[in-house]
C-alpha cells in the first residue's frame, strides 16, 4: 500500500459528481417554479375543486288548496339515509356495514348509483327511512362517517285517491322528459309532476332548489359548509275544485270503474273530477318499488288512467241531446214534430229498433228526449244527415279535446263521410247516419266533453273552457272566455225543457230528481256489443253497456254541470242518474229523495263465473 | 470507546446544524400533515426516532472509518441472510415483506443494507490498484452489490434497490471506470430494464409506470397520487397556503402524506419559498459531504464520503421529482424528513459516515 495515495484523479472526478448534484437539484428547482409559480393559479383551482361539492338542497313544491282554501297537497319532511363516500370504490364493504344496521335493498342502491352521472352526489341508500332507522343512524354517527341522514321535502296527498287524477303525481325526472323543452335546465334525479296538475303546471309549482357548498375530504365525508344558499320553496297554487263535492262524488261512485265531473257551468271551473279506479299518489312520492308499479300497470282497472279525459266511450242516447240542437237549429223539427214509433224503424233495407219492443206511440220532440225514443232520433237522424250531425257536434266542442288544463287529453270522434274516406277508403252508408243518431256507430266522447256540451245547454248556449287551476303564485290564472255558439235561443230553451222532462216523473232520469230543484238532464247507455251478441252473452258483465248521464241544475239558472258514466252499469238511468242525484243533492244542501238508490257496485268479472248481475231486459234506455 | 477531544472539534458543525434543522422542519411538518383537530402523536414518535438515531449517530462517529470499511465485507455477509429472512419469512405487511418485527417496532433492514453497501464498495474501490478499470474489473463487485439490490428489490421495493445502482456506478467512475466501459453499462442498463419490465416488474408497478406517463388514465387509482400531488404542490404557489391550511394535506387528498409524500406537504404549506429554503439546506448538506470526499485522508474515505453522498443524494432529488410528478412514485422515503424510524435512523447514520471521514482527515 502507498504510504501517500494519489487523490488528485479522485478529486477532479468528484467535482464531476459534485456538478451533476448540483445541476440536479437546480433542475428540480426551476421545476417547482414552474409549478407553483407559473401554474400556481391553476392548481390552486384544481385544488378547490377538489374539496367544494356543491350538495343541491331540494326546494319542497308549492301547496295545492282547494277552492276554499282546504290543503289537498302539501309536503312533508322525509328522511333518506344516505351514502356520501366517494369513490364508491369499496361500495361493497360500506353497504354491508350500513346494511347490518338498518334494512337496505342492496339491489337498487346498487342501480341508482349506476344511473348516476359522475356528478357528485350522495347516494340515497334508503328513501324514506324511519324514525327508528334515524335514530340508529344517528347514534351511529362517529363510527361511521360515511352514513348520514338527509331531509327532503316529499309530496304528500292528504285526499290519497280523492281528485287523485286531477292533482296527479310527482316522481324522479324520466330521461324521456330530461330531452324535452318543458324540462329544459332540470337537473337529473329532480322531483318533477308526472300526471295531472303536478305535471300541467310543474314549473310554477317547483321551488329553486338551493345548494350547499360543502367542504369534503378525499373520501367525500363532509368536514365543513363552506356556503349555503337556501331553497326557494314553490309558491302555492289554488285549484277549483271543491274538496267537499269531491267527496259526496267519491261516495256516490262508491268506487265503480267509471268517471265523474262536475264543473261551473258559466265559468268552466271543474268543481270536483272522479276517475276510478283510482290509485294514491303518495306511492309515487318516494321512489316507487318495482313491484307497485308493475302492479298499477298491468291492473286491467286501468287505475292511471283519466277516465274523463281519456275515457273514449260511445255516448249512447246522450248524444241525443247533440240531435235535438242540430235539428232544431237548422230548423228540420221544430219541437211540436211528431214522429210515430211503433217500436222500430224499417230504413234502407234494414230494421233498426227502438228500446221499446212496443213502441212509444207518437211523440213531440219533448217527450222523445224524455223517453229517450230511439225511432224518433232515428228520423231526425235522417233529415239532418251525417254532415249536419257531425258539423253541430264539432260546433258542441266534441270531436276536439276540451282543452281542460290536464295533459294527454283525449279528443272523441265524430264520424263523417269525409273521416271513413280518409281513415277506411270506403264510401259512408245512409244506415250509418241512423246509427249515429242514438249515439253509436263509431261515435266516442269523453266525460269532460259531455259535461261542456251540459253546461253550454245550461248557459244558454255558450262553450266553456273546462280548468282546474284558480291562482298559481298567488295570482288568479285567465282562461278563454266561453264562446258563444250562436244558437237560437228558442233551440236552447227547448232543448233544456226536454231535459227537464227527462228527470221528471215518467223520463228516464227520474233517479236524479231532488225536491225544490229542477234537475235538466239525459240518460245514455253505451253498447258494448250488438245487441244479438248481449243476448247470447248475457252472464259477462263486461258486455253490460255503459252508463250514462249528463245534467245541469237548476234548470232556469244552473250552478252545475255534470256528466257521470258508470262502466258496465247498464242503462244510464239505472247507474249513472241516481249517482248523479246524489252528488247534486249535496251540492245544493237538500236530502237526496227516497227514490234514489243506487245499485250495488257490479262485480268484477275476469272471466270466471260469477254472480250474475241483475237482468236488463233491453239493453238501452229503460 | 472515548472520542477523543480534537476529534470532537474537528466535527463538522456546519453539516450538523443543517441537519437539524432539517429534522425539525420535517417534524412540524409531519405534525401538520397528521394533525386531526389534535395531534397524532407521530411527531412525537418521531422525535424518539431522532433521538435513537442521534445516539446512533454518536457511536457511528466513534469508531474509526477505516475499521468500519475493514469490516464491510463482514457486514455484507451479515446483510445477506437477514434480507433473505425478510423475504422469506418476514410478515406480509401491505403485500410487501420489507419488514423484520420486534415486539413493537417494525425495523426496515434494507434502509440500513443501503449503508452496508456505501461501505462494500468504498472497501472493494479503495482496494483497486489500477488507474482505469474495464467492464470486467467491476463484474465482480457489480455481482456483490447486485445481490443486495435483487433481494431489496425482491421484497419488493424498487425504490431502496435501485439507490444501490448510483452508489456502484458512482464508485465504479471514481475508481477509473473507462468512458466506453460507461456507455456499455447504459447499454445493457437498457436491456435488462426492457427484460426486466417484461419478467420482473408485476402488474401493480407497470399501471403505475402508464399512469405516471398519462395519469389521466386511471385518476382514481395508479394516477391518484401523481395528480394529487402535482396539485398539493401547484396550489402551493410561492409563499404557500399556510401552516396547517393545505387543504390537499389536511383534508387527505395526498396519499402517504407524512411519509413519502412529506415534500408535498411542505411545498404545499409554505409555497416555493419553502422548497428552496429545504433544497438549499439539502444542497448545503450533499455539498459539504462531496466537500469531504474530496478532503478525505485517504481512498477508503473518498469513497465511503462519496457514496453515502451519491445515496443521499439520489434519495433527495428522486422523492422531490417524484413529490412534482417528473418521475414514477416509488416508496422512497425523504431522507431527514419523511417519518419513519428505519428511514430517521439510517439517514443519521449516513451523516454519521461522512462526519466521521471529515473529522479524521487530519488523523494518522
Amino acid at each position: 500500500m502507498r504510504i501517500y495515495e494519489d487523490l488528485r484523479s479522485l478529486q477532479s472526478r468528484l467535482s464531476v459528481i459534485k456538478t451533476v448534484v448540483v445541476g440536479a437539484l437546480a433542475l428540480v428547482v426551476v421545476y417547482f417554479w414552474h409549478l407553483q409559480v407559473v401554474r400556481g393559479k391553476y392548481f390552486r383551482e384544481l385544488a378547490e375543486n377538489n374539496r367544494i361539492r356543491s350538495v343541491p338542497i331540494p326546494a319542497p313544491r308549492g301547496p295545492i288548496f282547494d277552492r276554499n282554501g282546504r290543503v289537498l297537497v302539501e309536503n312533508r319532511s322525509s328522511f333518506n339515509v344516505v351514502l356520501s363516500a366517494e369513490p364508491h370504490a369499496n361500495l361493497d364493504a360500506e353497504l354491508e356495514r350500513v346494511g347490518r344496521l338498518i334494512e337496505v335493498d342492496e339491489d337498487q342502491v346498487r342501480e341508482r348509483i349506476e344511473g348516476q352521472g359522475p356528478r357528485f352526489k350522495s347516494v340515497v341508500v334508503k328513501a324514506d327511512a324511519s324514525e327508528e332507522d334515524v335514530a340508529i343512524v344517528e347514534s351511529r354517527r362517529l363510527e361511521e362517517p360515511e352514513v348520514g341522514v338527509e331531509v327532503v321535502p316529499l309530496r304528500a296527498y292528504p285526499l290519497t285517491t280523492e281528485a287523485a287524477h286531477a292533482l296527479g303525481r310527482v316522481g324522479e325526472i324520466t330521461d324521456r322528459q330530461l330531452a324535452s323543452a318543458p324540462f329544459v335546465g332540470i337537473e337529473p334525479g329532480t322531483v318533477v309532476g308526472q300526471a295531472g296538475i303536478e305535471l300541467q303546471y310543474n314549473r310554477a309549482l317547483m321551488g329553486k332548489d338551493g345548494v350547499r357548498r360543502v367542504i369534503v375530504n378525499s373520501r367525500g365525508v363532509e368536514v365543513a359548509e363552506a356556503q349555503q344558499e337556501p331553497p326557494a320553496p314553490g309558491l302555492p297554487a289554488t285549484v277549483t275544485i271543491d274538496v267537499e263535492l269531491q267527496r259526496a262524488m267519491d261516495e256516490a261512485m262508491g268506487g265503480r270503474p267509471g268517471s265523474a265531473v262536475a264543473l261551473d257551468p258559466h265559468t268552466g271551473e271543474i268543481l270536483a273530477l272522479t276517475s276510478n279506479t283510482a290509485y294514491d299518489p303518495n306511492l309515487f312520492s318516494s321512489s316507487i318499488s318495482p313491484a307497485v308499479w308493475q302492479a298499477l300497470i298491468k291492473d286491467p282497472e286501468t287505475p292511471l288512467m283519466n277516465r274523463v279525459i281519456q275515457g273514449q266511450y260511445a255516448p249512447g242516447s246522450s248524444f241525443k241531446v247533440v240531435m235535438a240542437l242540430a235539428a232544431l237549429d237548422s230548423g228540420v223539427i221544430t219541437p211540436n214534430t211528431r214522429f210515430h214509433c211503433p217500436g222500430y224503424l224499417n230504413i234502407y233495407g234494414k230494421t233498426f229498433l227502438c228500446h221499446k219492443k212496443e213502441g212509444h206511440g207518437t211523440l213531440n220532440m219533448i217527450q222523445a228526449l224524455a223517453q229517450s225514443c230511439n225511432v224518433y232520433f232515428y228520423n231526425v237522424g235522417v233529415r239532418l244527415e251525417i254532415e249536419r250531425i257531425s258539423k253541430y257536434a264539432n260546433i258542441l266542442g266534441l270531436n276536439a279535446p276540451s282543452g281542460i288544463d290536464l295533459p294527454y287529453e283525449a279528443s272523441g270522434l265524430i264520424p263523417s263521410p269525409e273521416w271513413k274516406m280518409r281513415t277506411q277508403k270506403v264510401q259512408w252508408f245512409p244506415g250509418e247516419t241512423v246509427s249515429v243518431s242514438i249515439g253509436q256507430g263509431g261515435v266516442t266522447v269523453t266525460a269532460i266533453q259531455m259535461a261542456r256540451l251540459a253546461a253550454a245547454i245550461g248557459n244558454g248556449g255558450r262553450l266553456v273552457q273546462p280548468h282546474l287551476i284558480k291562482t298559481l303564485k298567488a295570482a288568479p290564472v285567465e282562461f278563454k272566455a266561453p264562446v258563444d255558439l250562436g244558437l237560437k235561443l228558442s233551440t236552447i230553451a227547448a232543448v233544456k225543457e226536454g231535459m227537464a222532462a227527462v228527470v221528471a216523473p215518467g223520463g228516464t232520469g227520474w233517479r236524479a230528481q231532488l225536491p225544490g230543484i229542477r234537475v235538466a238532464g239525459k240518460t245514455g247507455s253505451a253498447q258494448v256489443v250488438t245487441h244479438a251478441r248481449l243476448e247470447t252473452d248475457k252472464k259477462s258483465h263486461m258486455y253490460q253497456p255503459h252508463g250514462w248521464f249528463l245534467c245541469f241544475a237548476p234548470v232556469e239558472n244552473p250552478r252545475i254541470a255534470m256528466a257521470v258514466m258508470v262502466e258496465h252499469g247498464t242503462a244510464g238511468g239505472q247507474s249513472a242518474a241516481p249517482i248523479a242525484g246524489q252528488i247534486l243533492a249535496h251540492f245544493f244542501g237538500v236530502p237526496p229523495p227516497p227514490a234514489t238508490t243506487i245499485p250495488p257496485p257490479t262485480p268484477v268479472l275476469t272471466g270466471k263465473p260469477g254472480p250474475r248481475p241483475a237482468p236488463v231486459p233491453r239493453p238501452a234506455d229503460e | 470507546m472515548a472520542i477523543d477531544r480534537r476529534l470532537l472539534f474537528n466535527i463538522d458543525w456546519g453539516m450538523m446544524a443543517a441537519v437539524l434543522l432539517l429534522l425539525g422542519i420535517g417534524v412540524a411538518t409531519i405534525l401538520s400533515a397528521t394533525y386531526s383537530g389534535r395531534n397524532s402523536g407521530l411527531e412525537v414518535k418521531q422525535v424518539y426516532w431522532i433521538l435513537i438515531g442521534l445516539v446512533a449517530l454518536l457511536a457511528c462517529v466513534s469508531v474509526d472509518y477505516r475499521r468500519l470499511v475493514d469490516h464491510a465485507p463482514l457486514l455484507y455477509l451479515a446483510s445477506v441472510p437477514v434480507l433473505a429472512y425478510v423475504l422469506f419469512l418476514g410478515p406480509r405487511i401491505a403485500g410487501t415483506r420489507r419488514w423484520v418485527v420486534m415486539g413493537p417496532m417494525q425495523i426496515q433492514p434494507s434502509e440500513f443494507v443501503k449503508l452496508v453497501a456505501a461501505l462494500f464498495v468504498a472497501k472493494i474501490f479503495a482496494e483497486s490498484k489500477k488507474d482505469s478499470l474495464g467492464i470486467r474489473d467491476i463484474l465482480g463487485p457489480g455481482a456483490a452489490v447486485g445481490v443486495l439490490a435483487a433481494l431489496i428489490a425482491a421484497e419488493p421495493d424498487l425504490g431502496t434497490a435501485f439507490t444501490l445502482v448510483p452508489l456502484f456506478v458512482t464508485g465504479a467512475v471514481l475508481a477509473g471506470l473507462r468512458l466506453k466501459a460507461v456507455l456499455v453499462l447504459v447499454a445493457v442498463g437498457l436491456v435488462v430494464g426492457g427484460a426486466g419490465w417484461e419478467f420482473v416488474l408485476k402488474d401493480y408497478q407497470k399501471t403505475r409506470i402508464y399512469s405516471f406517463l398519462d395519469p389521466s388514465l386511471d385518476p382514481r387509482g395508479a394516477g391518484y397520487q401523481k395528480i394529487q400531488s402535482e396539485i398539493a404542490v401547484g396550489s402551493g404557489g410561492l409563499a404557500g397556503r399556510g401552516y396547517k391550511q393545505g387543504t390537499q394535506a389536511q383534508l387527505g387528498y395526498l396519499p402517504a402524506r407524512h411519509t413519502d409524500f412529506i415534500f408535498s406537504v411542505l411545498a404545499e404549506e409554505n409555497g416555493f419559498v419553502g422548497v428552496v429554503v429545504v433544497l438549499g439546506l439539502y444542497l448545503f448538506i450533499l455539498w459539504r459531504a462531496m466537500d469531504t470526499a474530496q478532503m478525505a485522508r485517504d481512498r477508503a474515505g473518498a469513497f465511503l464520503a462519496a457514496g453515502v453522498a451519491t445515496v443521499l443524494a439520489f434519495q433527495v432529488v428522486y422523492n422531490i421529482a417524484m413529490v412534482a410528478g417528473l418521475v414514477p412514485v416509488k416508496g422512497l422515503p425523504l431522507p431527514l424528513m419523511s417519518y419513519g424510524g428505519s428511514s430517521i435512523i439510517s439517514s443519521l447514520l449516513a451523516v454519521g459516515l461522512i462526519l466521521n471521514v471529515r473529522m479524521r482527515r487530519f488523523a494518522n
